[in-house]
């Protein structure tokens, strides 16, 4: 799913610079800056989804949600099962096509959202489903 | 003029807003409509003269809107929920639970005052920024409106302490009566003294509403033609001219600013008065010269304090002092403030005050360690010093020279900050608060209670990892929704989690360690 994201994602850049480059073409550009261009997203499609499946983790306790994500910058966020508000199900258009989802916790904090992105359509149902009833279970407004 | 009754208890029929709104609300209208007014007489007078129907359609369709307003607007307050209902052709009807009333401020305009009357705006720290999602009961006549506030904070009535003895200059006054009510125990905090206006020209708001002036104010004048256009011949003067002139401006400008920041503070300051009601428990503040606002905040929901020190401030010896709530984030920060810009010692004693304990406030903050503190520095000199390389390049390829003046101040300034940025950095967890301290140029300090805290970020980058740092958020309902400790050593970032909600991290612990591939990556204590 990453490397179709960072696929795409590097086919657009390449698009706008190719637009700039020769179709504006405000400045002169050489072959090799288009050439240095082309490599440097290559690599970024060739490494950066990898990587990020190699940092991605999650975790659900009965008391907890804990979550790794990023790549360069790495994030690593727990928030306690009773202070979760909402607990999101989503499938993206990319996500579609392998069948997976993504389930999104979000606590009152707007700095404290949690997002599991990429996981199996099915377990991310479930997972939807427990995290509900367990924050349910829990009295409170939840602030 | 008599109001409906009541206040009396919690609960209400529904009731239409105070009657004097129908002076307000046309007025109002009128003011929103000028410009289309404006646009009418002239049109009506150009095509004639004598079409005097349009002209009063001007003014009676305005008028109209605004009775129809009165009207269609009641609220009540029923079974633990207080409705709003407004609305002509769009019907709108808000209703929220009794107890997730958060804040309640009361807010007068001049209009209002004249007439008694104030708007209650009710916070429930509901995320929606839109208008029409807002419970304002706009119009109520203040002994009122003091009630409700009180019913609505679960509260005997508060009674404002003599409230206008230092407001002689203020055009209006209260007219009397819900003073008439005897006093419950309530204690002053704060009063403001006029004294410390003299920390406004070092904010930044002063700063920025005096160059909004001066930008409105320059266009205008560009506009009529008489902008302080100076034709110099450089082949004359050279430096000379706009030297000389800007010898003049600077000192000028200085001290308009200064006037403008010092009145600012003084007319949304005036009258600053803090006040604690202990039965109740909940903080009450008002202020304001023309516009006065009062705002309640409840105990439980300020779970913690943030003293900004911009630099301005800081080599004064001064601060502000503002409140986390709960509920309330950042785009409210106007009703959060509790201290304006004011002597440290005063900050430092409210602040003390309002988390009920002075450690957090005054205790010494466990430092960075070196590596933060390197990286501060290398964060501060590897740009400054990058352009300045460039800078030097270029003066070599043949820039002016003055551009090397540039490439020294840069990487001065930066050390200087970084060095600055490293000493405010610090973190400390003392009985019942989270404290994170950092920034230079607005250097923040902020205590969160340890039950507010709602979940933790870790965030670190490639070059944090490296040298064994990390970001350290302790999410929360409030404020700016996090308070964040920059550059924490992984074990003390990982300790302090632990300590300060306990169960929580721990659990994670030993995953951790597994988790992480990076050696530098380990919490020593997983």
């Amino acid at each position: 799913m990453w490397v179709v994201g960072a696929l795409l994602e590097s086919v657009l850049l390449l698009l706008a610079f190719l637009l700039i480059a020769y179709v504006w073409a405000p400045f002169d550009v050489r072959w090799w800056v288009s050439v240095l261009v082309v490599l440097a997203l290559a690599t970024y499609v060739a490494v950066v989804p990898l990587w990020r499946y190699a940092v991605h983790r999650w975790e659900v306790t009965d008391t907890a949600v804990y979550t790794q994500v990023g790549w360069w910058t790495r994030e690593r966020r727990i928030a306690p099962m009773s202070r979760i508000q909402t607990v999101d199900y989503s499938e993206g258009a990319i996500e579609r096509l392998f069948g997976l989802a993504s389930v999104t916790v979000t606590t009152a904090s707007a700095a404290g959202a949690l997002e599991i992105s990429g996981l199996d359509r099915e377990l991310a149902q479930r997972l939807a489903e427990e995290l509900t009833v367990q924050a349910d279970a829990v009295p409170g407004d939840a602030t | 003029m008599t109001t409906p009754p009541a206040g009396a208890g919690v609960e209400t029929q529904w009731q239409r807003l105070d009657q004097r709104m129908l002076l307000v609300h046309p007025i109002r209208e009128l003011l929103r409509f000028l410009p289309v007014l404006v646009g009418v007489f002239f049109f009506s007078n150009r095509g004639g003269g004598s079409d005097v129907r349009w002209q009063l359609l001007g003014i009676a369709f305005p008028v109209a809107l605004g009775i129809l307003r009165y009207f269609t607007t009641s609220f009540r307050i029923s079974g633990g929920r207080i409705e709003l209902k407004r609305g002509l052709l769009n019907k709108h009807v808000l209703s929220t639970r009794l107890e997730r009333v958060r804040t309640v401020e009361l807010t007068a305009q001049p209009i209002q005052r004249l007439l008694g009357l104030t708007t209650v705006r009710v916070g429930t720290g509901t995320a929606s920024t839109s208008e029409a999602d807002r419970l304002d009961l706009d119009g109520l006549p203040v002994d009122l409106a003091r009630r409700l506030r009180a019913d609505l904070l679960h509260a005997a009535p508060v009674a404002t302490e003599e409230p206008t003895t230092t407001e002689g200059t203020a055009a209006t006054d209260e007219p009397g009566g819900p003073e008439a009510l005897e006093p419950p125990p309530v204690r002053v905090v704060l009063r403001l003294d006029p004294a410390w206006a003299r920390f406004a020209p070092l904010t930044s708001s002063g700063v920025v509403a005096t160059v909004a002036i001066l930008g409105v104010g320059s266009q205008v004048l560009d506009g009529f033609g008489v902008g302080p256009r100076v034709d110099v011949d450089p082949a004359v003067t050279g430096f000379g001219v706009p030297w000389s002139l800007a010898l003049i401006a600077i000192p000028v400008l200085v001290a308009g600013m200064s006037v403008l920041a010092v009145a600012g503070y003084l007319v949304s300051n005036w009258g600053f008065t803090l006040t604690h009601a202990t039965r109740d428990g909940s903080w009450h503040l008002r202020r304001g010269l023309v516009t006065t606002r009062e705002t309640s905040l409840d105990d439980e929901r300020v779970s913690g304090v943030s003293i900004g020190e911009p630099i301005g401030l800081r080599l004064a010896r001064g601060g502000r002092l503002s409140a986390i709530v709960t509920g309330l984030d950042r785009q409210a920060s106007g009703s959060s403030m509790l201290v304006p810009p004011a002597p440290q010692t005063v900050v430092t004693d409210v602040a003390g005050q309002v988390l009920g304990a002075d450690e957090p406030v005054t205790s010494e903050l466990r430092s960075h360690g070196p590596r933060a503190r390197t990286r501060r520095f290398s964060r501060a000199l590897v740009p400054t010093g990058l352009i300045s390389l460039l800078l030097i390049l270029a003066v070599v390829a043949g820039a002016p020279p003055w551009l090397l003046l540039a490439a020294v101040l840069l990487p001065t300034v930066g050390a200087a900050l970084a060095a600055d940025r490293a000493r405010s950095l610090g973190h400390t967890l003392t009985e019942r608060h989270f404290v994170a301290r950092s920034g230079s140029l607005f250097r923040q300090r902020q205590a969160l209670e340890t039950t507010a805290i709602i979940g933790w970020n870790f965030r670190s980058s490639w070059f944090q990892r490296r040298s064994g740092l990390t970001t350290l958020s302790a999410t929360t309902a409030g404020g700016s929704q996090s308070v964040t400790a920059l550059d924490v050593p992984e074990t003390d970032a990982v300790g302090v989690a632990a300590t300060a909600v306990p169960g929580l991290v721990d659990q994670f612990l030993a995953d951790d360690s597994v988790a992480d591939e990076s050696p530098a990556d380990q919490p020593a204590s997983g």
